[in-house]
């Protein structure tokens, strides 16, 4: 019976597997073909002789320079931006007088969840009045509204989970509140600060609508934004799966490997 | 003066967190909601209507027909998440060689950019030298007619979100204490008495947040619709937040956009007094 078991759960995890990465080998064989030859002739699944001209191109093509340049600074501004706001919410939140806090952590944390499919026709307006729009600064101005929520409440309940000597000690020695949070607080949150960053890196990487919606130019979009910039029409096949593979698909990969990290993060106060 | 200076330094550690959602979560939040009481207009400032939107709305038939798509949209990847990642979780809660690898794949399609995932769903379901059809050498439309569309639609979610309930639901077995297991196995409890009296009390809370984050996810989804279908075959898959894109985009009556983005609000109302429930025993 049990290694019946392990058997019918050995199959449905290799049925499943080849499911989640079935779209994946797809890419690859389209990244290794010139031009849109994928979305005509040959087998679609894989690239007989593989033609590597398209990776050999992105790295001379200033565009996918200009849209790997975008991608980085909107993750990059994105998170800094993130991590650094909801750090020092949590911890005011956490350790400092702040009137009627537990009220205030749970309204931000029920904004979370609002679909940002009720903000971006507003936002736009905001993104113009701001001066970023058509720019990747659109972006780094506007993720973090649907990061921090979140980022806070998890960073709160870490905090508030800290025995109260660490930072109380840390007082006493006349430390500044800047400091206890970036030499006594920052050191022991790490982990807690993997998962806010997981978490931000999928908001980011799954945003369509407001990369959609705020940039226009070219020269402005993202690796990401730009694959199905105006629809699912592709230039550029073979270019277009190469760009992502080699910019972007790295990192999810690397991601990929802290799915415990991100689960044990958005469970915070769900699952003990 | 001390005690000024402490609070005003409360204040700015606070401030960069406020502003961020004051100005690109409440104050967008309070715009749509009062868009939708007015006829404003692509270029056209509009006055106050009322709930005149809302009720041209509710006389609507696509209207109707995008809410019905949505929830069966939901309902279906919803269900199927929740059985399959289930499932996975169980299949991976034993150590065995290669695990963490095959974790790591099955997560990947969830922190993938979803937009590509999309896209290249698109190509493998295409009628014209589509993965699919090559695999099993036929010519079948399935993005052609409506239930063979949404069901297509459906896979795509269920391809992108099935990770969530897997790792949450893993997440969730993890805290089942191992004694209590031990100890209903020699107490000779069968398989299914131990799922539902010990495993089931301590997956609820993981099941229901990986539910509810799914279930709002799936009912604002616009990317998978939007590039696989656009709505398509003839509105069979339309669902609100395609609608409100095309309303808002292509007829530029924000106006009315809005009230549609709006009329969602029950459901992340529902949602959120879910999930403040849940969390409410800390």
């Amino acid at each position: 019976m049990s290694v019946l078991k392990r058997l019918a759960g050995g199959a449905f995890l290799t049925v499943f597997l080849i499911f989640s990465l079935a779209p994946f080998l797809w890419m690859i064989a389209a990244s290794l073909k010139p031009g849109d030859e994928q979305l005509i002739f040959g087998n679609p699944w894989w690239a007989a002789s593989p033609d590597w001209s398209n990776y050999t191109k992105l790295l001379v093509s200033p565009l996918f320079l200009r849209w790997a340049l975008n991608t980085a600074s909107v993750l990059l501004g994105t998170l800094a931006l993130s991590l650094g706001a909801s750090l020092l919410a949590a911890y005011a939140l956490a350790h400092r007088r702040v009137p009627r806090a537990r009220l205030l952590v749970v309204s931000l944390f029920a904004t979370y969840l609002l679909p940002s499919g009720l903000l971006w026709l507003p936002m736009i307006k905001v993104v113009q009045a701001l001066g970023v729009a058509d720019s990747p600064l659109a972006l780094v101005v506007t993720y973090p509204g649907l990061i921090i929520p979140f980022a806070t409440w998890v960073l709160w309940n870490f905090f508030r989970d800290l025995p109260p000597d660490l930072v109380e000690q840390a007082r006493l020695e006349g430390a500044g509140e800047l400091r206890i949070l970036i030499q006594v607080l920052v050191p022991v949150a790490l982990p807690v600060l993997a998962a806010v960053a997981l978490f931000g890196i999928a908001i980011t990487f799954n945003d369509y609508l407001y990369g959609l919606a705020f940039l226009s130019a070219p020269d402005a979009q993202t690796l990401i934004s730009e694959v199905a910039h105006t629809s699912v029409d592709l230039n550029d096949t073979g270019f277009t799966f190469a760009a992502i593979l080699l910019g972007v698909a790295p990192i999810a990969v690397f991601c990929a490997f802290f799915a415990d990290t991100y689960a044990k993060g958005l469970g915070t106060g769900v699952i003990d | 003066m001390t005690a000024v200076r402490g609070r005003l330094l409360t204040l700015a550690m606070l401030a960069p967190a406020l502003a961020f959602v004051l100005g690109v979560i409440a104050y967008p939040l309070a715009t749509a909601l009062w868009f939708s009481l007015t006829s404003v207009q692509i270029g056209g400032a509009g006055h106050f209507v009322g709930l005149a939107n809302y009720r041209f709305l509710f006389g609507l038939g696509t209207y109707g027909d995008a809410v019905r798509n949505t929830v069966v949209y939901t309902a279906g990847s919803t269900v199927l998440k929740a059985l399959l990642g289930m499932l996975l979780a169980f299949a991976l809660a034993r150590p065995f060689p290669g695990r963490r690898l095959v974790y790591a794949a099955l997560f990947l399609p969830f922190i993938f950019p979803a937009d590509v995932g999309a896209v290249a769903w698109y190509y493998l379901f295409s009628n014209v030298h589509g993965g699919i059809n090559y695999l099993i050498q036929r010519d079948v439309a399935w993005l052609g007619n409506g239930p063979l569309a949404m069901a297509s639609l459906v896979t795509v979610n269920v391809w992108h979100g099935t990770a969530l309930f897997t790792v949450l639901s893993l997440a969730a077995l993890r805290s089942v204490p191992r004694h209590v297991l031990d100890a209903a196995i020699t107490d000779g409890a069968r398989w299914y008495q131990r799922f539902l009296r010990i495993l089931l009390p301590y997956l609820v809370p993981g099941l229901v947040l990986a539910a509810l984050l799914s279930v709002l996810g799936t009912f604002g989804d616009f990317v998978f619709v939007h590039l696989i279908t656009g709505g398509g075959p003839a509105n069979s898959t339309s669902i609100v937040g395609t609608m409100a894109f095309q309303v808002a985009l292509i007829d530029g009556d924000l106006g009315l956009a809005s009230a549609i983005s709006f009329s969602v609000i029950p459901v992340y109302l529902v949602g959120l007094a879910y999930l403040l429930r849940l969390v409410g025993r800390r």
